[in-house]
């Protein structure tokens, strides 16, 4: 009954916007204002647009090569020994994304809920689960994106409207502050929550319909890009750019003060924190199959299971190496691993498109080629 | 080799069943054919069968002229029967037939098609056969000079009567369950699906016990994949007896570590029949009051045949209250944990200070105390169900009321601690399928004991845990959480609530049926 083409255009979608939202949630708004201040929403939104750009590079990709792997194909592009480089560096980049998104994970539960826990405790359970679910089919992976979608959506959706009436609009002004550098490390510091667009590369070719990963694409796209605009529109409403500042995880802060309507709940913040420990879990997993999926391309073997089991001292290990959560964020690491992310994981995909382009690829033909 | 096969291929009209039996079974005295000396027939089979006080040898001359033995066993067989359909007319000679007559022609065909009145009869060349044909009730006559005996269809086993089904049970509804006999339970099934569509198939199965195994399934509804995958799962079970479909569920499952149950057991022929109409396959176990109905998806277990039967308001609402009853079930006793050990300030403030003033008192900390009353409700749980109905009740009002009020007031537990349990245990016995309310009996346990390391946190990694589980589940190809993931917009009306008819116009997609339409308008 399975074959390995099943996974939906609707369940491409509940991948893309669950492999993008995640930890940038609680964060986003506070890196969006610290960069561009109260024109921190149009920046937002203008690094939305630039996602697009990449997302469609990703999926042009794809869709040219329907059933070959990101490994195959780059090689095709770009040669066998530039191609083998870019997919090593990319797996690298992810190893490095996947530690430190686990380590922000393991810092704000530590702070927040779990106030005597080891970081490291926290931190390996949540990677076991994502671990041990590594070991089973793409087409399992699409149903648990597709199963948890609305529990990420949904509480997200209702948390945002009930803390409307909160919202003092004066904290929103002036909206366009026209400084083209600050607009510049705005999008460069939120790229990196984008990062697991690059999911697309291994769900295309398990794709039912590939002809609609396009759609797919877009929607998941700009459903987790709306959310991302209006997280921080409301942050910045409820609390003003420079309270913003001082916040580490504004939207913690902001879910916390929500209050709900009927008074059988004292706070909010504890529903928001289950919402957001199913999003960081399926980011994490995301990344975390990307790895063991491309590195299975490359390695060339049909069993995936070995490498979801090496990969995980190795994830681990990188998310203990910054000391503190200051290191965390404003380390060399930290900087260096978002800057190869947006290079090479959403960057260099437009430069393949590119040289496709160039070089007349794909030749008539060669598109039906599969491992 | 070759000379014994042509030989098997000459019988007249050998059941199919027949050549099963004697294929599989390799006695000791080997495939031994059929003699024509009496005398040596009769002591090879009282050998192998004299010893059994309920075996029957009587010597008789059919028609005054031939010797012949019949043999059966009294305990399977109707023994007035015999007399009256076996040996007067084996006896007394046809009055359209001269003396003469017998004399000069082959006895064999004049005894099949003039003298035996019984609908089931076959001649047998294999002492073997013969010999597991007696052992199932049948009734062997052979003949002396002859190197052919009849065996005769006379199985008649005592049976309890149809009665309303335990586990099942309905409030509005049918009011027919399964029994042990196949036969009857077959019966039951084309009583209420009069269709040539409507396929059994019968196979025999375990090497000592030779059970009769029946794979029932809807042509041109069922996808033969699935009926394929089934046949191929029975064909590879080798075991020494088949006692129970209980037995088979554990040989054809998919994953066997699973709390989950992949199968779903009905003793109700009208949920059979429609689990067989949305394009699922049924195997029937003689012995066994149970239909195993695979491929299963997770929602049919907390969904009953009343949703159907009963109206679309009535049967939602009454299912969305069980779904609620599952969730409690699993999350309840965790939840209140986590909250008591690590979010107290989540309750609203005077309850907060009422849970805190019940506790007072309690020396251990919460997650050791719900752990403990849970471990004595499913001692209790577990020792009612084995005793008479009458003791049992008793039990359950000296274990829950007496020892859940003295533990209360020794100050072993808090009073809201009793009320949660309570809450779970009731919970617990609204879901309809015991399997799957024991899956979430067994898995209550690892979340109370994460909520009580790592708080919510704990219980939102273990339920992420439980679904990614049951997310990864497949049952015979299936998905087990269709329709939900994979999505599929029409399976998803039977989900939570049950649409009306009207909506459900469609067989589920997830069971790929062959024909889709389930509801019409005659208009059209």
């Amino acid at each position: 009954m399975s074959n390995s083409r099943e996974i939906t255009a609707v369940e491409a979608a509940a991948i893309l916007i669950n492999s993008v939202l995640g930890i940038g949630i609680l964060n986003m708004p506070r890196f969006m204002v610290e960069a561009a201040g109260t024109g921190a929403p149009i920046v937002t939104i203008i690094g939305v647009l630039f996602v697009f750009i990449s997302v469609w590079g990703i999926t042009k990709l794809g869709m040219s090569f329907p059933t070959q792997s990101i490994v195959q194909y780059s090689e095709r592009i770009i040669g066998k020994w530039l191609g083998r480089a870019y997919i090593f560096i990319a797996i690298i980049v992810f190893i490095f994304a996947a530690g430190l998104l686990l380590r922000e994970f393991s810092e704000v539960l530590n702070t927040a809920v779990l106030f005597e826990t080891p970081i490291e405790v926290s931190a390996l359970v949540i990677l076991f689960l994502a671990a041990y679910f590594t070991r089973d089919s793409l087409n399992t992976f699409a149903y648990i994106h597709l199963f948890y979608a609305p529990f990420i959506f949904i509480p997200g959706i209702i948390i945002a409207a009930l803390s409307i009436p909160k919202y003092n609009y004066l904290y929103l002004q002036p909206l366009f502050r026209v400084e083209v550098n600050e607009w510049f490390t705005g999008i460069t510091s939120m790229a990196p929550m984008f990062q697991g667009v690059f999911v697309l590369t291994i769900i295309i070719p398990f794709m039912k319909q590939p002809g609609l990963v396009m759609k797919a694409s877009f929607w998941g796209t700009a459903l987790a890009g709306g959310v991302y605009v209006i997280t921080v529109i409301s942050a910045l409403a409820i609390a003003g750019p420079e309270e913003l500042k001082t916040m580490m995880w504004p939207a913690l802060e902001h879910a916390r003060s929500v209050e709900v309507p009927g008074n059988f709940l004292e706070r909010l913040g504890i529903v928001f924190l289950i919402t957001w420990v199913i999003a960081v879990f399926t980011t994490i997993f995301s990344y975390y199959m990307i790895i063991v999926n491309v590195l299975r391309q490359l390695f060339r073997t049909q069993d995936h299971r070995m490498f979801s089991f090496f990969l995980f001292p190795l994830i681990f290990g990188v998310a203990m190496i910054p000391e503190n959560v200051v290191q965390l964020y404003k380390g060399e690491m930290a900087k260096i691993v978002n800057w190869m992310g947006v290079m090479f994981l959403m960057g260099f995909p437009l430069l393949l498109v590119i040289v496709m382009k160039l070089r007349g690829l794909p030749l008539k033909g060669s598109g039906k080629k599969s491992d | 080799m070759l000379f014994r096969k042509a030989k098997k291929n000459r019988k007249l009209n050998s059941k199919q069943g027949a050549d099963k039996a004697s294929s599989t079974s390799a006695p000791p005295f080997g495939e031994k054919e059929v003699v024509e000396n009496l005398d040596e027939m009769i002591e090879l089979i009282f050998q192998l069968l004299g010893e059994n006080a309920d075996f029957v040898t009587r010597e008789l001359t059919i028609f005054g002229e031939y010797r012949a033995a019949v043999f059966f066993m009294s305990s399977l067989v109707d023994q007035a029967e015999i007399h009256q359909q076996i040996m007067k007319p084996l006896m007394i000679l046809p009055d359209d037939l001269s003396f003469d007559e017998i004399l000069q022609t082959d006895i064999i065909p004049i005894i099949a098609n003039e003298s035996l009145y019984h609908s089931e009869v076959s001649l047998e060349s294999s002492t073997a056969a013969l010999v597991d044909a007696i052992l199932i009730g049948e009734t062997v006559v052979v003949i002396e000079g002859k190197r052919q005996a009849f065996r005769i269809d006379t199985r008649n086993i005592a049976k309890r009567s149809v009665t309303a089904p335990e586990t099942e049970q309905v409030i509005i509804g049918p009011r027919e369950g399964f029994i042990e006999q196949i036969e009857t339970n077959m019966g039951l099934l084309r009583y209420r699906l009069p269709n040539r569509a409507f396929c059994i198939k019968t196979t025999k199965l375990g090497k000592l016990t030779k059970t009769t195994v029946a794979i029932c399934y809807v042509k041109g509804v069922t996808n033969q994949k699935i009926v394929q995958e089934v046949e191929q799962r029975l064909s590879q079970i080798d075991i020494d007896a088949t006692l129970d479909v209980g037995t088979i569920e554990q040989f054809i499952e998919d994953n066997s570590f699973s709390p989950f149950p992949q199968t779903y057991l009905a003793e109700r022929p009208d949920s059979t029949i429609g689990n067989l109409m949305e394009g699922r396959v049924a195997i029937l176990v003689d012995g066994s009051p149970f239909a195993l109905l695979v491929p299963v998806v997770f929602n049919q277990f907390y969904q009953t045949m009343e949703d159907y039967t009963s109206r679309f308001l009535l049967g939602s609402f009454t299912r969305v209250i069980r779904v609620l009853a599952l969730v409690f079930s699993i999350v309840v006793p965790s939840l209140y944990v986590s909250l008591i050990s690590f979010n107290p300030e989540l309750f609203p403030t005077q309850f907060a200070v009422a849970v805190a003033g019940g506790r007072a008192g309690v020396p251990f900390p919460a997650v050791i105390e719900v752990l403990l009353l849970e471990g004595a409700m499913e001692v209790l749980r577990e020792a009612t169900i084995r005793l008479p109905t009458q003791i049992g009740s008793a039990l359950s009002i000296v274990g829950v009321l007496i020892i859940g009020q003295a533990a209360v007031e020794a100050g072993f537990s808090s009073p809201i601690t009793i009320v949660v349990i309570a809450l779970t245990t009731i919970s617990s016995f609204a879901t309809p399928v015991y399997s799957a309310s024991f899956a979430f009996r067994i898995l209550r346990f690892p979340l109370i004991i994460l909520a009580g390391r790592f708080g919510l946190y704990g219980v939102v990694i273990g339920i992420l845990f439980i679904f990614n589980h049951m997310l990864s589940l497949r049952s015979f190809g299936v998905p087990y959480m269709s329709p939900v993931a994979p999505g599929n917009a029409q399976g998803m009306k039977d989900v939570v609530i049950r649409s009306p008819f009207q909506w459900m116009t469609k067989r589920p997609a997830f069971l790929h049926p062959l024909d889709r339409d389930r509801v019409g308008s005659k208009d059209e």
